[in-house]
């Protein structure tokens, strides 16, 4: 990327946060609803999980799910909806250069993504009395994140035909996340298939690595085992390895499905 | 300093320096469809050129392969000497394109959305105004609860399309036309060196479409060189220097707006009344036949006579047609002998085809 497409994606990330203050429908998606599900999720009464108290587990791995709503659905919606109304088209035939265009998007969800979860962090914090202890692992997640999911919502936009049917494109991601990603569990009690399919699914990573972050020892088990700095970011290595392999896996699917414009005809 | 130079329109287009546009052969294909059928034409520095036809005659996809949106599936197209595809990067900056609709973000203000533009635009830094309006103070206007200052080069664009007072109104509240003055305002605001205007009055009023021309013909004095497709007869002979007829994806005449409208010769036309009238009734003129059209009671008689000396001939023709209604007892209702038009021209080739 030229400096000139850094510059391109910023101005394009600010457009994206001004528009999600304009739309009551986009505000309510991306930034209200995953706070609710954050609310829904950490009143299920769990009791201590892996020696960690039960509301404190699911709310460190919530913002991974938060992805699906600020990144994955917010992502195909603006994309399917830009590109029917030619403002894709009209970008393309601009300056800005393709990687741009798809950056600022990324950009931009990012931003809601990290306000979310500072917000959560914030909520943690207040009234929990837990601080994060590893953020640049937790940016690292969030980045990765984005990454994965804003290059699989320009995948899906590309198979989806209208703003309208957006809503039920996004739906298999949404329940497959709900169902899989290890929020109010550790990934390790579903049962042996649907345990190795929950970690090669890239929610579970990110889930892993943001609680890891947050409380510095690795829940990939039940056990919970405190972990030092260094100790942290080797056992986040195989979540960034998946993670980079659904980067490349949403780089190819978009590169091969995402659509500038309408179809002819 | 702008250069006039014509050029072959159907397959040996001059190629010289000075062509700024430069399309050979060019095909497009989508499936099986051939919007296009290997068309040629330049443009030269300065001019403005404009593709007429009918809906589906392949102006926006030739359009499209010039501004890079899709590959020409057979032929060549250059425009500043480079590749739309290409070299798409380099070809960006000094091009501006006005699509044939959409491409807002309707929860966008008018004056943000030129805003946005700019801010995507590497050299919008220039003012870009009607000459003796650089000079306006930069406005303020409310944007949600906050004041924003429209600058002077925004304000300028608006000014220059008539917009200056919808700059705080957001897209989604602009009229059809509105938002073609909008789409003009992006595409100039570059100050770029070609302009690409795919029926930019499409939907306007009288009014706007005055004011969109006035715009084009400044650019135009400027040295910009535009290519344009319009259905409008009329704004092709007001702006354009040169023009094509398009249908069906083939160029079918071509050249300045005096040498196509030549092309049509010399028209005699009267009314008869009644609507029996057929081809063996009437005299063959100058050895042309006559076309009719049958309507509101009567039937509309034209010969057309072209060729060296048609309007000589037309007026020699008349006297064995006021001989013939004399004979006849017939009258002419509404004789006259005129010059062809450009719709005459554009009339016979959708007919022919």
């Amino acid at each position: 990327m030229t400096k000139t497409d850094v510059l391109h994606a910023v101005r394009l990330a600010r457009l994206d946060l001004t528009l999600v203050g304009r739309n009551t429908t986009v505000l309510f998606n991306v930034m209200l609803m995953p706070l609710l599900l954050a609310a829904l999720y950490s009143s299920f009464p769990t009791g201590d999980v892996g020696g960690v108290e039960g509301k404190v587990f699911v709310l460190t791995g919530v913002p991974g799910l938060m992805l699906a709503f600020a990144v994955f659905i917010n992502l195909v919606n603006a994309f399917t909806s830009r590109r029917e109304e030619l403002v894709l088209k009209r970008l393309r035939g601009g300056q800005p250069s393709a990687m741009a265009v798809m950056a600022g998007s990324g950009l931009g969800a990012l931003a809601v993504f990290l306000f979310q979860a500072l917000l959560i962090g914030i909520w943690v914090y207040r009234f929990e009395d837990v601080l994060p202890v590893n953020v640049p692992l937790m940016v690292l997640a969030a980045v990765l994140g984005v990454a994965v999911f804003g290059l699989l919502a320009a995948a899906f936009s590309g198979m989806t035909p209208n703003a309208e049917m957006a809503q039920i494109t996004v739906l298999p991601v949404l329940l497959v996340m709900m169902v899989a990603a290890p929020v109010a569990f550790p990934a390790d009690v579903l049962p042996g298939p649907l345990a190795v399919v929950s970690n090669l699914l890239p929610v579970t990573p990110i889930v892993e690595m943001m609680r890891t972050g947050f409380l510095g020892a690795d829940h990939f088990a039940d056990g919970g085992e405190k972990l030092t700095m260094a100790g942290q970011w080797t056992a986040a290595l195989p979540s960034i390895g998946i993670l980079l392999v659904w980067v490349v896996i949403g780089a190819l699917l978009a590169r091969w499905l995402f659509r500038w414009e309408p179809r002819h005809g | 300093m702008r250069t006039r130079q014509l050029a072959d329109a159907t397959g040996t287009g001059t190629t010289g320096p000075e062509n700024v546009i430069e399309v050979g052969g060019l095909r497009q294909k989508y499936g099986d469809f051939e919007a296009v059928r290997g068309i040629s034409f330049t443009v030269p520095r300065g001019e403005v050129f404009a593709l007429l036809g009918t809906n589906g005659a392949g102006k926006t996809t030739t359009m499209e392969v010039l501004e890079g949106y899709a590959p020409a599936t057979d032929g060549t197209v250059r425009v500043l000497g480079l590749d739309p595809i290409r070299q798409h990067r380099e070809l960006r900056p000094r091009v501006g394109i006005m699509l044939q609709e959409g491409g807002f973000l309707g929860d966008l203000t008018v004056a943000e959305t030129v805003d946005l533009w700019k801010g995507l635009s590497q050299d919008a830094g220039r003012p870009v105004t009607l000459s003796g309006s650089t000079e306006l103070p930069g406005g303020f206007t409310l944007l949600g609860s906050r004041i924003r200052r429209v600058d002077r080069v925004t304000m300028g664009a608006l000014e220059l399309v008539g917009l200056e007072k919808k700059a705080r109104v957001r897209v989604k509240q602009l009229s059809g036309g509105q938002k073609r003055r909008l789409d003009l305002a992006l595409a100039v605001l570059a100050a770029p060196e070609v302009l690409f205007l795919d029926e930019p009055t499409t939907g306007m009023d009288p009014e706007a479409r005055r004011t969109t021309w006035k715009v084009v013909e400044e650019l135009r004095d400027a040295g910009t060189t535009v290519l344009l497709t319009t259905h409008y007869l009329e704004e092709a002979e007001r702006l354009a220097n040169r023009l094509a007829i398009m249908h069906e994806g083939r160029i079918h005449t071509h050249g300045s707006v005096e040498e196509v409208v030549a092309t049509s010769g010399d028209m005699i036309t009267f009314r008869l009344p009644g609507t029996s009238w057929t081809f063996g009734d009437l005299p063959v003129l100058d050895g042309v036949a006559p076309a009719l059209t049958y309507a509101s009671g009567g039937t509309e008689v034209g010969y057309t006579l072209s060729g060296p000396d048609a309007g000589t001939r037309a007026h020699a023709a008349l006297r064995p047609l006021l001989a013939w209604a004399d004979t006849r007892g017939e009258t002419l209702e509404r004789l006259a002998v005129r010059r062809g038009t450009l719709e005459d021209v554009f009339m016979r080739i959708v007919g022919e085809a």
